[in-house]
């Protein structure tokens, strides 16, 4: 499957960096489920948790204190928590 | 000076030497660890400096009220220095910059955030207003603590109190060379951010590797685009605080610990110095003995 690089920051730390194959995240608007090839994408993310499955099929889960933000372009997605 | 009185300064001197030898390789240590979390940061503030740069073009960036630039007149100043000395020029060159720009504002309309007694003490002497005093004696940086900073900052000066915030911190290009800045944290402009997350780099050594922010390309917004500029800006605030204490730990450290070797240096030049002294008078006393019995064996045999 197709992979993506991934980054889920937080202030002071970065929580994951590397390659992933799918993300599922709370919009504001709703759940939703980046695979790659996204088009180019912005969201603010409500308080739950991101799933992430990583290339080699270990999913991680990293939970979402209050908001943040998604961005997709040319397969990069970057978190900010 | 008496013999005795020699080798009781000897002793002491070494003494300091141990001391600011330690001091040394504490301020090593602790400046790596500042580094380390400097670097740690900085995927954040990328991140959230291209978003915010690709989003310029489809949301209202300049209309952002922490964005919008009015004419200067009154000015709030977050001073970033130590608590204690023992560094070198550092606080005095960061307490001198920040007076530099301050010349041009009248003293009322000035407001001091002081994080470091150091700053705090020079600036209440000459009637500063302070707003806020922090102590500046954990080696780590509470982000709790910079988030309520920067949301009290963003609050002034969205509320008009004051129309720029102005921050004088010490920056870190490498372990020997400091540079004292001010540097404007609002109103925010992309351009400070991007020169900010540019100089999170130190100029030499081990993390001075850079790549380059992303070129812009067109987004799909899910919700609205100023509700997440309403999310990333603010942080974009406490993040670049965030950065320039850290920038002011790494050189507060390093300051340290340069000066502390120079000490060690010069105590060492010192114990030796004063040795040879010790040796020259004891072997003039030696010497001076040696006459005088030879001297009264010979008024003897005569």
């Amino acid at each position: 499957m197709k992979s993506f690089h991934l980054t889920i920051a937080r202030v002071g730390e970065n929580l994951y960096d590397g390659e992933a194959v799918s993300v599922a995240a709370p919009g504001k608007k709703g759940m939703f489920q980046i695979l790659a090839d996204h088009e180019a994408f912005v969201s603010e993310l409500a308080s739950g948790e991101v799933r992430v499955k990583a290339a080699d099929a270990t999913t991680s889960t990293f939970a979402i204190p209050h908001s943040g933000v998604i961005e997709v372009s040319h397969n990069q997605v970057t978190v900010l928590l | 000076m008496a013999l005795k009185d020699i080798k009781t300064k000897i002793k002491a001197t070494e003494r300091t030497h141990k001391v600011t030898r330690a001091m040394e390789a504490v301020s090593a240590v602790k400046m790596r660890k500042t580094q380390t979390a400097a670097l740690a940061g900085r995927p954040y503030a990328r991140a959230a400096l291209s978003i915010l740069a690709r989003l310029s073009g489809t949301a209202d960036l300049a209309r952002h009220p922490l964005m919008t630039a009015r004419p200067v007149q009154k000015v709030a100043l977050v001073l970033l220095t130590s608590d204690k000395g023992l560094a070198g020029a550092l606080n005095s060159s960061v307490i001198k910059k920040a007076e530099e720009a301050m010349q041009s504002y009248a003293h009322t309309d000035v407001t001091v955030y002081a994080y470091g007694k150091k700053g705090e003490e020079y600036f209440a002497r000459r009637g500063y207003t302070i707003a806020r005093a922090y102590e500046n004696k954990k080696d780590t940086i509470e982000l709790s603590l910079m988030e309520e900073l920067a949301h009290e900052l963003s609050r002034g000066f969205t509320e008009g109190v004051y129309d720029a915030v102005v921050v004088a911190y010490s920056n870190f290009k490498s372990t020997f060379e400091q540079l004292p800045s001010v540097r404007r944290l609002l109103p925010l402009a992309l351009s400070d951010i991007e020169q900010l997350v540019k100089d999170i780099v130190p100029a030499k050594g081990k993390w001075s590797e850079l790549s380059a922010i992303a070129a812009p390309t067109a987004y799909t917004v899910e919700a609205d685009g100023n509700d997440v500029l309403e999310y990333l800006v603010p942080r974009l605030v406490s993040v670049s605080l965030y950065h320039l204490f850290l920038e002011a730990k790494a050189s507060e450290h390093s300051a340290r610990m340069v000066a502390m070797k120079n000490a060690s240096e010069k105590s060492k030049e010192v114990v030796q110095d004063l040795t040879r002294l010790f040796n020259k008078i004891r072997q003039a006393g030696i010497t001076r003995e040696v006459s005088e019995i030879i001297s009264g064996r010979e008024a003897l045999a005569t």
